[in-house]
């Protein structure tokens, strides 16, 4: 690894992943820019910070969720935050031509925007970056017991919320 | 685990991608600072008040509930160990005692004699045989 972060290499290999994973948690794409500034930002600042990253995306996810939560205590309890939330509709997905298809992605956004933030980015991380229950245990600090019950929790939530629409649309 | 269909169909949905225009303006915005700010020394005291927010952020206000029940505890076990020390001198056993028997002088002083009379124990005769005590007692 070398003394001073590469990043542009940084950013081509993770800021996409990490635009998902903050978009998800905050719901609100000027948060998500101003956190993932704020690692970028840190990156270049203390050059030793991936030294002993032996993951550099767990490592990288695991800033971005500190980081995250860090902006949620700033801006007070989180339960006022889940309120903001649900008044707000920031779709994670992209968007597509076929209106079946995007009033399932609105769906689906919103059914994760329901579930609590612990379960929301385990599930983000299971489905959408393909990480085991260890990486996920070591990227957001829980037991891998810990991350599998909560995506089971999360995913049995969105089943129920999706239900009928998913029923139709099969 | 193996996923089902619903978490195969979550799965294949598109996530969105960042804005392009953000790469040169996150990048230059990072670089910037890395070559015009040093490194900020966290102080002690921000260091642990950073620490403790972290441990007691998901719940502030129950922790606050559970503290302030802890003063209260504290100042009622302390109220009630600056009494104690009272109670106990009224309720000592010596002084009681002493106190039942001037008490007890007094009465006797009022009532005329000069002794209080001690109470009435039950007599105790002596061991005879069940025969022998049904004679004394229809002598009498």
């Amino acid at each position: 690894m070398p003394a001073v972060p590469d990043l542009e290499r940084l950013y081509d290999e993770h800021a996409q992943a990490l635009f998902a994973f903050l978009l998800n948690f905050t719901r609100d794409e000027n948060d998500t820019r101003d956190l993932l500034q704020e690692i970028f930002t840190r990156l270049a600042r203390e050059s030793q910070l991936l030294r002993d990253a032996r993951d550099e995306r767990a490592f990288l996810i695991r800033l971005a969720h500190n980081s995250a939560i860090d902006l949620m205590r700033r801006r007070g309890t989180r339960q006022k935050y889940h309120d903001q939330f649900a008044e707000q509709l920031c779709s994670i997905f992209a968007a597509d031509e076929n209106p079946d298809v995007t009033a399932f992605r609105e769906s689906l956004s919103r059914a994760l925007a329901e579930l609590p933030a612990d379960q929301r980015v385990v599930v983000h991380l299971k489905l959408w970056e393909n990480l085991t229950f260890d990486q996920i245990a070591t990227a957001l600090d829980i037991s891998p017991n810990t991350a599998a019950s909560r995506y089971r929790y999360g995913i049995d939530k969105m089943r129920e919320r999706l239900r009928p629409l998913y029923e139709e649309i099969k | 685990m193996n996923p089902d269909e619903f978490e195969k169909r979550l799965q294949r949905q598109p996530l969105r991608q960042i804005p392009g225009e953000w790469r040169q303006e996150i990048l230059k915005g990072a670089t910037s600072i890395r070559h015009s700010s040093p490194v900020t020394r966290h102080s002690f005291l921000t260091t642990l008040n950073h620490q403790l927010s972290t441990i007691f952020w998901p719940n502030p206000k129950a922790w606050a509930g559970l503290a302030a029940v802890w003063v209260v505890i504290f100042a009622l076990h302390f109220g009630a160990r600056d009494s104690a020390p009272i109670l106990a001198t009224v309720s000592s056993p010596s002084e009681t005692v002493a106190a039942l028997k001037d008490q007890q002088k007094i009465l006797a002083e009022l009532i005329g004699t000069a002794e209080p009379r001690e109470l009435e124990k039950p007599r105790r005769l002596p061991a005879q045989p069940h025969s022998e005590r049904r004679t004394l007692t229809s002598m009498a």
